[in-house]
């Protein structure tokens, strides 16, 4: 998508291990040890329980499609339209959603399967990303199809 | 949380002057002149000196400060400063903060102002992108606008996406939200669209922003000012002018806020239920009141989508028919509920939820340029995503 993107802060406190494990190909969101809460958005204290004992849990990858828009103004160079910004429910932790980009206007569907793929845009930046997951007679999700 | 919350100050305070100035897309002058025009305005409509104003309540994203405005002014007797936010979640809750320094006795007359240059200066709703790094320090950004989620555009049209999902909402549902505040705007003079009607076909053929949502779904980018004088209910009838009575006041939150400047919302349980639903009971109860008794409605409007989920979680229909309810006309002049009578956010202006206020008063007093006939209770949110406040007011 251009090579003025911007890049994520990927050593913040409290994130710095979603981006670590993208960095190893793995999809992780924080959660609490103590009682097994999502702590998503990431955060060092349980609400729940009142730990602060969190780790990073590694999840399937896979998801539904909860919402999402086609963007057809441009804001930022980085990001030429149209794009399509999808918002995926985790099929392990459905209280944990993620977002991912895909190019043009893909045909979508509410609840739809959506798979993780990895895309790395610096040399110490993963981004987890997001496309139709393969169908059952085996299409696969193309996240350029336009 | 006191149930008896509601006789602490139901009624005992007034906002008894009001002051604008012109919107546009360039005024010419600063924040802090603007500040100035609108505030000796609302001073003078409350029949007051500038030396009465003893208390003073800014917005968070103001880049007019108390003591600029107690310079600017000459002010020598302000004892009381205050300031509330994010953004547009102020209005109410300023003149809220207003209420509870008059009642505690921190001040008599308090100033109660938002000014911006929101076209010709700072724009909000644009990339927060500044360096090559983007988030961290609790801001939450790194984990959106790398993908390329980077206003909030783009999380309202997330919102109305999903609203059409779960119920069925139209785009010709929601675009009666924004036909209705262009109608009210064409006979206010003050407003920018005056001159500029809008069809369901205009509205429809527009350029996309962010699908579902249209150019004319989004607010308008404004430069201008208003304030308002809050006073208690026994000084205000000493005003030239009939006051608008402070029928009660309050601010809350969904119990999962979410963490962050704006994107983590996303996050929320459900993301078409909004702050509304719980500030909602809240004020209800504060003033004995309920929907039925609600006359006319300012609905916070910085995109067409948030009237919509308001209109269900101030219990005006129930969770899912906004569209149909929109389309029913309810929200137009002579219908159950008619809204934004100023025009709003969406055709009069974005003064951050201010200009709601004033128009709330104007309402009340019965000098609307969209007068509703007989209108004695007036709502004013100030709610969109952020925990938000609310107020209701009453002729005197």
């Amino acid at each position: 998508m251009g090579t003025l993107r911007p890049l994520p802060v990927v050593d913040d406190h409290d994130t710095e291990g979603f981006f670590a494990a993208a960095r190893r190909h793995e999809l992780a969101i924080r959660m609490c040890s103590a009682c097994g809460a999502v702590l998503h958005m990431p955060v060092a204290y349980c609400r729940q329980c009142g730990s602060w004992e969190t780790t990073w849990q590694p999840v399937s990858g896979r998801g539904s499609l909860y919402s999402w828009t086609v963007v057809a103004h441009q804001v930022h160079p980085a990001f030429p339209v149209p794009y399509t910004l999808v918002l995926v429910e985790l099929e392990d932790h459905p209280e944990a959603r993620l977002v991912g980009a895909i190019g043009g206007r893909p045909a979508l569907r509410a609840g739809q399967p959506m798979e993780v793929w990895f895309e790395s845009v610096a040399d110490d930046v993963v981004l987890p990303q997001w496309r139709p997951a393969p169908d059952e007679d085996g299409t696969a999700g193309d996240p350029h199809d336009t | 949380m006191a149930d008896d919350d509601a006789i602490n100050h139901r009624d005992r305070c007034a906002i008894s002057g009001i002051g604008a100035t012109d919107f546009s897309r360039s005024s010419g002058r600063s924040d802090l002149t603007l500040a100035i025009e609108a505030s000796l305005a609302a001073i003078d409509d409350a029949g007051l000196q500038r030396a009465d104003i003893d208390g003073i309540i800014r917005c968070d994203m103001d880049n007019v400060r108390g003591n600029d405005l107690i310079h600017a002014l000459g002010l020598r007797d302000v004892t009381y400063l205050g300031e509330n936010g994010p953004g547009g979640a102020a209005p109410a809750a300023m003149v809220g903060q207003a209420v509870a320094a008059i009642l505690s006795g921190q001040a008599t007359n308090v100033l109660v102002f938002r000014s911006l240059n929101g076209r010709s200066g700072v724009r909000y709703g644009q990339s927060p992108v500044e360096g090559a790094r983007v988030g961290g320090s609790g801001t939450y950004d790194e984990m959106f606008a790398p993908w390329g989620l980077m206003t909030p555009g783009q999380i309202f049209a997330m919102m109305a996406r999903r609203h059409m999902v779960e119920f069925g909402t139209t785009a010709e549902q929601l675009g009666r939200i924004p036909l209705a505040c262009r109608a009210r705007a064409n006979a206010n003079p003050a407003a920018q669209m005056h001159d500029r009607p809008l069809t369901m076909d205009e509205y429809l053929d527009a350029r996309m922003i962010s699908e579902p949502l249209r150019l004319f779904d989004f607010c308008l980018e404004t430069d201008g000012a208003c304030a308002v004088i809050v006073t208690s209910t026994e000084r205000a009838q000493d005003a030239p002018r009939p006051s608008a009575v402070i029928r009660a006041v309050a601010q809350g939150g969904l119990a999962d806020p979410q963490p962050g400047i704006q994107f983590p919302v996303l996050m929320r349980e459900s993301i078409t239920t909004t702050p509304a639903s719980v500030v909602s009971e809240v004020l209800y109860r504060r003033a004995g009141l309920g929907p039925a008794d609600i006359d006319v409605a300012q609905l916070y409007d910085c995109l067409s989508i948030t009237v919509l989920l308001q209109l269900e979680d101030w219990g005006f229909c129930k969770k899912g028919e906004g569209g149909p309810f929109a389309e029913s006309g309810a929200i137009d002049l002579g219908g159950s509920i008619p809204i934004n009578t100023g025009g709003g956010h969406l055709s009069e202006g974005y003064i951050h939820g201010m200009n709601h206020i004033v128009e709330g008063v104007r309402q009340v007093r019965g000098t609307s340029s969209n007068q509703v006939p007989c209108a004695e209770t007036c709502l004013v949110t100030s709610t969109a995503l952020p925990p938000g406040s609310a107020l209701i007011l009453r002729g005197a």
